[in-house]
């Protein structure tokens, strides 16, 4: 009977992490919704810290990023679509590699290298610092004032950096097109403009809820669980990153093939 | 006020700690809880204050059942507890003047109130100097006192505090043990303290009770 034990353990622990999961997003929603009027500004006080570190701090990098991967998704497509005489796809190809995918999956993913790792390991400092007890016991309830900004922060940062992301790949590929092959901004934004539909929307505005949901709640469930020491930060970084990763790219299939399979 | 009936607490490798723990505080009632160090004294002030689930048994606070039950959440809006850390329990990235604030402007009291309440708790303890540092910032001793600053300005009905003069100076002593004399003393205050050595307290009008490792403990007297 030891194998079959051995053989469930992995799957009860799996179905343990997506209860827990469930009961944090429920537990956080709720407090969302029986936050007073008087509560606002703190909890939003720290909401706006967690835009400033997640959305603002993040922005010069996840431009820079899509800049360059925008300009050099177009570089290797121009040359093979010019090859085929089929200049005319480059919007096509734009929005179908970076609006629809790489634009919000790498933002999550640069977002869970910055930020899910910081929540994680703030979480469970405060774990081991008895913070988290502290502010139950006095009252300030840890749902409303450690997960919900967090949760709203990073939605809300997600959803700034996926339209700068966009915003930067579209210039980036533009630049190339124009510098190198002379293509004019009318044409390119009417070739972009044409390949984009309003389920392209949709479809990133729901990926941006999800994703964002996932990075801090992988964050809050393995921060949250450090109980005895400092050597469990590192662990508990470690399976937010892994699993917060997984969890994205599950989502992002998901997601594609709900809107356009 | 308090009331444990056979508490049971799990000890941090999953042995047990306490067993069969009945203590009955009355409100305005003082009880000094002692014992050796790793008896399990900070573990049970975190399960009085709901913030830690025990082995077995049940808590009540002011006639409100934490456990069984949803631990601290049961207390919200009912009764006000002050828990005040030996070490730890200050968030690091506020200053102690906001740490201080915090559950005050979480109740939603007027700024006004909150701001003298807050002046008042730290300048009882001296603290005004360094308030707006945070509390990596200061020393231990201010970090305790701000621990106790925080208790003071709640205004709580149940004053939970784990070994509030370990480790002080004779003259810090008496500061926090001033104030200790003054819960001790309020009628509508009920004071239970965790300590190692319980003498440091026999100025106090309370009850004292041993502590001691997996032991069945019994009411005290």
């Amino acid at each position: 009977m030891a194998w079959l034990a051995r053989l469930g353990a992995p799957v009860r622990g799996f179905l343990e992490f997506l209860g827990d999961q469930a009961h944090l997003v429920v537990r956080t929603l709720l407090s969302g919704l029986a936050l007073r009027m008087d509560q606002l500004a703190v909890v939003g006080a720290q909401t706006k810290l967690q835009v400033r570190f997640t959305g603002l701090d993040a922005l010069w990098l996840v431009s820079g990023t899509a800049l360059l991967l925008g300009a050099v998704t177009l570089i290797q497509a121009f040359t093979q679509l010019s090859g085929l005489g089929a200049e005319s796809y480059i919007g096509v190809l734009m929005v179908l590699i970076i609006l629809r995918e790489l634009g919000p999956l790498l933002t999550a993913v640069l977002v869970i290298g910055r930020s899910s790792t910081a929540i994680a390991a703030e979480l469970g400092s405060m774990q081991l610092n008895d913070e988290v007890d502290a502010l139950a016991a006095h009252g300030v309830n840890p749902y409303q004032y450690l997960l919900l900004p967090r949760w709203v922060g990073v939605l809300v940062s997600v959803f700034v950096l996926v339209v700068f992301f966009d915003t930067a790949a579209l210039a980036g590929g533009f630049l190339v097109a124009h510098l190198k092959y002379g293509v004019s901004f009318g044409y390119f934004m009417d070739s972009v403009r044409q390949a984009l539909s309003n389920r392209d929307f949709m479809a990133t505005l729901v990926k941006v809820v999800l994703f964002s949901g996932a990075i801090t709640f992988h964050a809050a469930h393995f921060g949250l669980r450090i109980r005895r020491s400092q050597t469990e930060i590192p662990q508990a970084v470690t399976k937010t990153v892994v699993t917060a990763l997984l969890a994205v790219f599950l989502l992002d299939g998901f997601v594609a093939a709900l809107f356009y399979f | 006020m308090l009331k444990t009936r056979d508490l049971a607490l799990d000890a941090p490798d999953g042995g047990l700690l306490l067993t069969g723990l009945n203590l009955e505080v009355p409100p305005g009632g003082n009880l000094v809880l002692a014992g050796p160090s790793g008896c399990g004294k900070s573990r049970l002030l975190k399960v009085i204050a709901g913030t830690e689930r025990p082995r077995a048994g049940a808590v009540a606070i002011g006639g409100v059942a934490i456990w069984p039950g949803k631990g601290v959440f049961t207390l919200a809006g009912q009764v006000r507890v002050g828990l005040a850390f030996a070490r730890g329990g200050l968030l690091a990235n506020l200053s102690l003047q906001d740490n201080v604030a915090l559950p005050l402007r979480f109740q939603g009291l007027p700024m006004a109130q909150v701001e003298a309440r807050v002046a008042a708790a730290l300048e009882r303890f001296g603290l005004a100097r360094v308030a707006g540092l945070r509390p990596h910032a200061v020393s231990e001793c201010a970090r305790r006192f701000a621990n106790l600053a925080r208790v003071l300005a709640l205004e709580p009905a149940l004053v939970l505090l784990d070994d509030p003069l370990g480790g002080l100076e004779a003259r810090d002593r008496a500061s926090a043990l001033g104030l200790l004399e003054h819960w001790a003393s309020d009628p509508v205050c009920t004071l239970v303290i965790t300590a190692e050595d319980p003498s440091l307290f026999s100025s106090l009008n309370a009850t004292h009770l041993q502590l001691s490792q997996a032991t069945h403990v019994q009411e005290p007297s």
